[in-house]
């Protein structure tokens, strides 16, 4: 119980400083007022734009602390992480089109359908594939990740060439592939809090299965799981749930590894609990890092990924020692 | 409605053949225990019996129904198996670990919990965590979690094999006293304790049944010195008769 509400103290505090930080930095005050309707220029700047990127980074966290539960309960696996099965290089591809590619569609609906596209897409071409080469497994699925994703990001380096003739355009690419929160509207956010929900939902669905599948696959599979259907299944949720995740920002290293590690550490390794766990502890740290990056060098703002892949490298090469003198 | 049976079952790996259309009838109740040398395809029928994997031919009915048409849930909770290793990914708690075999199957029972972890002398180790128990430890809760729903029928892989003498006896005698009321399939490594507890004691080589007889009509057959390649000198005790393996000899093998 004090986990949880020590949690939730800190996800508040975290979108606190988040929604203070900033190029230019507001007192709660100034949050206050903004929230209050104040009809001046740097309220109505907080309450447009600041304020609903703060809660989009605690989303896109907890989609990715979401994520990342499943795929390391899917491949029990410590490293296993969300862009395993390469939805990152089929987002990548997907944005790529998007930024790139002339459409009919505004950019700004382009983009994220697209990346959403482009990171479920691959997913499904790579439980195809291993299902095709009758190598439906846990390791079957990740040699067939590893090469769709050469395979995607040959194509999205490919596309970069031919296609951008300005060096801004590459820039653009580059830049949303290290990923960034985008700023939604009020609207937008409802839906990503929406779709939050929902796949929140959708990860407690599949939270005793993936207890089950934790004891062994021979095991599992005598206590009635069937280990190959529920993997397939999981994967395509876990993945939607990346989809989205990606679609609003970017791609974010690390935050989907780390946070149902720290999550386990904190209650434990049953997934129940764990998933709304590690949405948590997702969300808190990509909000911090969210702030970090939009206050630590302005007027440029880093991107995410970059403050979380920093953050998140020596928890990687931490865990790897942990786990090599284990 | 719980007798086992296989028929014609053929498993190939690859140009190997892992079992060659073995059949076997096992009637509930009954203690039977499985033996053979390394190799000889016990690990591989058990699995099969159990429904983890399926034969390339043959076919096994539990009753009067197919092993493969058995809902998973009414499977899971009719057939208990223990794996030869088990080692569970998550670090959970023994609770944890009886509350996940409770809720196999339909039926979730707490009741039948509160009982199990009475029967297995559990309550201290209740909310200790799987890495932080002893080999014996562990046998017990695997026991537990796979026996919480009473299943008809038990199939267990050599789950003594690495435990000390003692605790080998518990485990071992505990599954065999279960035949008394229930099937229980056991793949037995110690031969002796294979004859001393149960009833119906099955030999395995090479993918074939080569004697299938009670314990005490095939303990003094010369059939045991070739399948395990030993030369036995049979030792009577008050107990029964007693195994003990001189000298290894591949010759034997051939004969």
């Amino acid at each position: 119980m004090r986990v949880w509400l020590g949690l939730l103290v800190a996800l508040v505090v975290a979108i606190l400083v988040g929604a203070c930080a900033g190029h230019d930095w507001a007192t709660p005050a100034d949050l206050l007022r903004a929230i209050a309707g104040e009809p001046d220029l740097r309220s109505r700047l907080l309450v447009e734009w600041r304020i609903p990127r703060v809660l989009a980074a605690a989303l896109v966290g907890a989609l990715l602390g979401l994520g990342g539960t499943v795929f390391q309960g899917v491949f029990r696996n410590p490293l296993a992480e969300p862009y395993l099965l390469g939805s990152a290089g089929g987002a990548a591809l997907g944005a790529t089109i998007a930024l790139l590619v002339p459409l009919a569609a505004p950019q700004s609906l382009a983009l994220p359908v697209l990346a959403f596209a482009g990171a479920w897409g691959s997913t499904v071409l790579v439980i195809g594939i291993s299902r095709v080469s009758g190598a439906v497994d846990a390791a079957g699925m990740l040699l067939a990740g590893v090469a769709v994703a050469a395979i995607l990001g040959a194509l999205r380096s490919f596309l970069m060439l031919a296609l951008s003739d300005e060096t801004v355009s590459l820039q653009i690419v580059l830049s949303w592939v290290l990923g960034g929160i985008q700023t939604p509207t009020w609207p937008i956010l409802g839906l990503l809090a929406a779709i939050t929900a929902v796949c929140l939902a959708i990860c407690l669905l599949l939270a005793g299965r993936l207890d089950v599948l934790g004891l062994g696959e021979a095991m599992a599979t005598a206590f009635g799981l069937d280990v190959t259907r529920f993997i397939a299944f999981a994967v395509l949720a876990g993945s939607v749930v990346v989809a989205a995740a990606v679609a609003f920002g970017g791609l974010v290293a690390f935050v989907g590894l780390a946070s149902p590690h720290i999550a386990r550490w904190l209650i434990g390794p049953l997934h129940k609990p764990l998933m709304p766990a590690s949405a948590l502890v997702g969300a808190i740290v990509v909000t911090l890092a969210d702030a970090l990056s939009r206050s630590a060098l302005p007027p440029a703002e880093i991107p995410l990924g970059l403050v979380t892949a920093v953050a998140g490298g020596p928890f990687f090469i931490a865990l790897l020692a942990r786990r090599l003198r284990a | 409605m719980t007798d086992l049976i296989a028929s014609d079952l053929v498993v190939k790996r690859g140009a190997a053949t892992l079992l060659d259309t073995l059949s076997l009838s096992l009637a509930s109740p009954g203690a039977v225990a499985l033996i053979g040398p390394n190799g000889a395809g016990k690990s591989t029928l058990l699995r099969i019996l159990a429904g983890i994997e399926a034969p390339d031919a043959g076919t096994v009915r539990v009753g009067d129904r197919n092993l493969g048409s058995l809902p998973n849930a009414v499977r899971a909770a009719t057939i208990g198996y223990l794996p030869q290793h088990f080692d569970p990914h998550w670090d959970l708690t023994v609770a944890d670990l009886v509350r996940l075999g409770a809720e196999r199957g339909a039926q979730r029972r707490s009741d039948s919990i509160e009982a199990t972890r009475e029967t297995f002398e559990l309550v201290s180790l209740w909310p200790r965590r799987w890495s932080t128990l002893s080999g014996g430890e562990r046998a017990r809760a695997l026991l537990a979690m796979v026996l919480v729903v009473d299943p008809p029928i038990l199939l267990a892989d050599e789950p003594a094999a690495a435990l000390d003498i003692r605790h080998r006896l518990d485990v071992i005698r505990t599954l065999g006293q279960r035949g008394g009321e229930r099937l229980s399939v056991v793949v037995v490594h110690d031969l002796d304790l294979a004859f001393r507890f149960f009833d119906r004691v099955v030999v395995i080589d090479r993918g074939r049944i080569v004697a299938d007889a009670p314990a005490q009509e095939l303990i003094a057959d010369p059939l045991l010195d070739r399948v395990f390649a030993v030369r036995f000198e049979r030792l009577r005790t008050a107990d029964g008769w007693l195994l003990r393996p001189t000298t290894g000899d591949p010759s034997l093998r051939s004969g």
